[in-house]
């Protein structure tokens, strides 16, 4: 009995007609895993207690513009849809526009929470492909930033998760640390949110003492907010009664449906791209990787919360490496990266090597091709470039972890009670900006 | 100074780019990782497959296996069965822009339990713009076949739900395709309308060309509306 | 008496300025800071940030906007209530800003009647405060009360309560009303 009286919206809705209607069709004909009729037996009147609701790209879940169509019975997600590309801007096809140093602005602004991490990611995978090396202290540089990028990212998502469930002050105190990150992020990169600090070849400047001191400071400072927090909410009853049993996948549900990061991990699933293809200098820092069996939303919330510890852990070793690995932050290969601002401000040479780069850039070989990827804050985020022996690419492919988890919010809603929506949407964490790329 | 330059070939001018050939780079790439050295996999792959395996591309370390469009489920069930190649990290397409085979699918399958990472691809035609689905095999290929369908035109039988990822239906093209102008085709995606009940406008830049929407206390009654 | 009432209305129109946030992308994670502790926006009267744009006054767009996007954009515009105003806030949602591509909008102000543009990609919290400011000064200076029911009816001129301004020559006066209209 169909619940949906029209599927035809061209008199209702003067735009996009055709995507709604496809849209309604989709979850009209899609396979509902609860009974369509209630629990007494009797054939009751569907209107009575099936509704089609629409949670619009436009919602006070600060998520970002994800629209759900649900199909609710009772309190209940029957079925849902999920419509991304709201945020669509095609990336893909400016990067084959972009030469590779040029895209870098533009992987800031994928998963703008950690923008230090898509830098790094899109750094390491052009690396690759022109077998370019990296110098020491710019590895160590990259990782204690990629990890600061993980506080901060992280941060956000117990700011934002637990203000959606209600705790509006959790998300001051969280805004209060990631203020903290962004003067670091001002200091050593010089802009506060879209870093873009990594170079091909390295990163653009050393860290000063100012911003050793304030990392510093922050590695001291954080562990203990993080202890009073999770006083706070690790046996609060109400924060354990919401995640508790919400949103549960078996381990080889996330398998099957490609979710990836904490996802996985909150499943059972031993998958964590630091330990599976360890990059920059994951091998000779000793950090632990949290992994919990239970698979419920409540189990991904520890899982993030052991992940900022042990980021701080990583961040600690990171400015003890830097204290003895000195040396220059980017390769001196003209052909391969930038020279430094002193080089092409004194001498001919460095104004055009420095000219070069940035005309041409890096040129891999014709027709090579990589996949390299790196344990983003929300997951596996990889890029699959192919080279066509100019200084731009030919596909850059981005893989991004929210585009995978996303599907999987497609299974978890079903079922769900529509109180939990907003709990289901903060455990997968999507970033819809790297999501609808 | 100016002579030395013209008498020099040009490969040998100290700021040209070539571009190198795949044999010419660098030997022992210093960001090659263990896990995608799948030589093992590769050969049962050739074993059991034979002649749908049409290539094998080395690079960086990297094992890329291109295979026949047609026995593309077949082969993802073998490394899924056999090889435990259980997880799939990402699919999607790409425009060779020839005028045989022009497109190319990709799968990156991933062992996580013996660490090893392997791509799979193959070669479409635009004769033929179809694949067979491999979401009963990976129901995680689900969005990125359909991403693939959005940015290329790419049909994949079998697919569940085959509806545009990120472009609304309405919209008509395949922005992936080379011949896709990178600013897109005025008037493809009409904008809103400039009063509430006005008609959408179809100028992509109307504010470039003098028509800012008014404020709504600017705007003019219409006849037709009551009260 | 028009004047005074004015000048009363406005101040605590200016004053309670309820935000709408559109936010979109990273401009919305600068926008989330400017509510912050540190850059508190509940100090100028905008702490109630209501999404529901039935109670909110004042629309801050942050973040791209792209072409399957700018019609709930639009949708929600057209569904707040009169006095509203609109914030352009960042690269992206003046202009198109670094996405010059087929997805994007070039700019919200080809669908929005946008009162105050704030460049930045993102900008600065202080930024998107001094854009709060200004719609501040433009509600106190610009707007009137009897505006309030001129739906349909032919604009009047507003004259504005500042006095204009002079070019250092002193030849042409500059309306301030003049910068902000088209």
């Amino acid at each position: 009995m169909s619940s949906i009286s029209q599927t035809d919206f061209s008199e209702t809705l003067k735009f996009w007609p055709r995507h709604n209607e496809a849209l309604y069709r989709r979850l009209e004909t899609k396979h509902s895993w609860l009974e369509d009729v209630p629990g007494d037996g009797s054939p009751a009147d569907p209107l009575e207690h099936q509704m089609v609701l629409n949670i619009g790209p436009q919602h006070p879940a600060t998520h970002g513009v994800l629209r759900c169509v649900v199909k609710l019975d009772g309190e209940r997600i029957e079925r849902c849809v999920l419509d991304i590309g709201y945020l669509h801007r095609g990336v893909e096809k400016i990067a084959e526009n972009k030469t590779y140093q040029e895209f870098m602005p533009y992987t800031d602004r994928m998963d703008y929470l950690s923008p230090y991490s898509n830098n790094v990611a899109w750094c390491l995978a052009v690396e690759k492909l022109a077998g370019i090396e990296v110098p020491d202290r710019a590895q160590w540089i990259r990782m204690m930033m990629s990890e600061l990028a993980r506080i901060s990212a992280h941060l956000l998502w117990m700011g934002v998760g637990l203000m959606d469930a209600g705790a509006v002050s959790v998300f001051l105190w969280s805004f209060q640390f990631r203020e903290d990150l962004y003067t670091i992020f001002d200091e050593v990169a010089g802009a506060r949110l879209t870093v873009s600090h990594s170079r091909i070849g390295g990163v653009a400047t050393d860290l000063n003492d100012t911003g050793i001191a304030l990392i510093a400071d922050f590695a001291e400072r954080f562990p203990e907010a993080i202890a009073g927090w999770e006083k706070l909410l690790n046996r609060n009853r109400i924060w354990i009664d919401r995640n508790l049993g919400i949103g549960y996948m078996s381990a080889e549900d996330v398998v099957a449906r490609g979710l990836t990061g904490p996802n996985l991990r909150g499943s059972g699933v031993a998958h964590d791209i630091r330990r599976f293809e360890p990059y920059l200098k994951y091998e000779e820092v000793d950090f632990q990787i949290p992994i919990r069996t239970e698979g419920d939303a409540l189990a991904r919330y520890f899982i993030r919360m052991d992940e900022m510890k042990e980021s701080v852990k990583i961040i600690k070793q990171c400015l003890e490496a830097l204290k003895t690995v000195k040396g220059a932050v980017r390769t001196d290969d003209a052909k391969r990266s930038y020279p430094s601002k002193d080089e092409v401000y004194y001498s001919m040479e460095g104004l055009i090597h420095d000219f070069m780069y940035t005309d041409t850039g890096v040129t891999p070989p014709k027709g090579a091709s990589v996949y390299h990827a790196i344990e983003a804050p929300k997951g596996e985020l990889g890029f699959y470039l192919q080279s066509d022996g100019t200084g731009s690419p030919w596909r850059a492919k981005m893989n991004s972890p929210s585009f995978s988890n996303l599907q999987g919010l497609e299974t978890l809603l079903e079922g769900a009670q529509m109180g939990d929506m907003v709990i289901l949407i903060g455990t997968v964490d999507p970033v819809l900006g790297e999501a609808d790329k | 100074m100016a002579d030395t330059n013209k008498s020099k070939a040009p490969s040998t001018l100290p700021f040209s780019f070539v571009p190198q050939e795949p044999e010419t780079a660098v030997e022992n790439n210093p960001h090659a990782k263990a896990t995608t050295q799948v030589a093992d996999v590769v050969e049962a792959l050739k074993a059991s497959f034979g002649d749908a395996v049409h290539e094998v591309v080395v690079y960086a370390g990297e094992h890329t296996v291109r295979v026949d469009r047609t026995r593309i489920v077949e082969v993802c069930t073998f490394l899924k069965t056999e090889q435990g190649f259980n997880y799939l990290a990402d699919a999607g397409g790409l425009d060779r822009f020839t005028e045989d085979d022009r497109y190319e699918v990709f799968y990156n399958l991933v062992n996580i339990t013996d660490m090893k990472r392997i791509r799979i691809s193959l070669r479409v035609d635009e004769d033929g713009m179809s694949v067979p689905t491999v979401t009963d095999v990976y129901p995680a290929a689900n969005w990125n076949e359909r991403e693939c369908f959005d940015m290329f035109g790419i049909s994949f039988d079998g697919h569940p739900d085959l509806r545009r990822m990120f472009m609304p239906e309405d919209f008509e093209y395949y922005p992936l395709r080379k011949e896709f102008p990178l600013l897109g085709v005025p008037g493809s995606l009409p904008l809103p309308p400039q009063v509430p009940t006005g008609e959408l406008t179809g100028d992509p830049f109307p504010a470039a060309h003098g028509h800012k929407p008014p404020k709504s206390f600017q705007e003019v009654k219409s006849e037709e509306e009551n009260g | 008496m028009t004047t005074r009432v004015d000048a009363v209305v406005n101040w605590a129109r200016s004053n309670s300025l309820m935000p709408m946030p559109m936010g979109l992308a990273c401009c919305a994670i600068e926008m989330m800071a400017f509510a912050a502790p540190k850059y508190d926006v509940a100090r100028f009267g905008s702490e109630a940030m209501r999404f529901s744009p039935r109670q909110a006054d004042l629309m801050i767009v942050a973040g791209w906007v792209s072409y399957k996007m700018a019609h709930t954009i639009r949708r929600v515009w057209d569904q707040m209530a009169d006095p509203k105003w609109c914030i352009a806030m960042g690269a992206c949602a003046s202009s198109g800003g670094m996405h010059r591509c087929y997805g994007v909008v070039q700019g919200c102000d080809n669908f929005l009647p946008v009162d105050v543009y704030i460049p930045g990609c993102p900008p600065r919290p202080e930024a998107v405060i001094h854009a709060l400011m200004d719609i501040q000064e433009k509600i106190r200076n610009e707007y009137s009360v009897a505006q309030d029911g001129e739906f349909g009816k032919e604009v009047r001129k507003i004259t504005p309560a500042r006095p204009t301004i002079v070019t250092p020559t002193g030849e042409d006066a500059i309306s301030p009303s003049g910068l902000y209209t088209q």
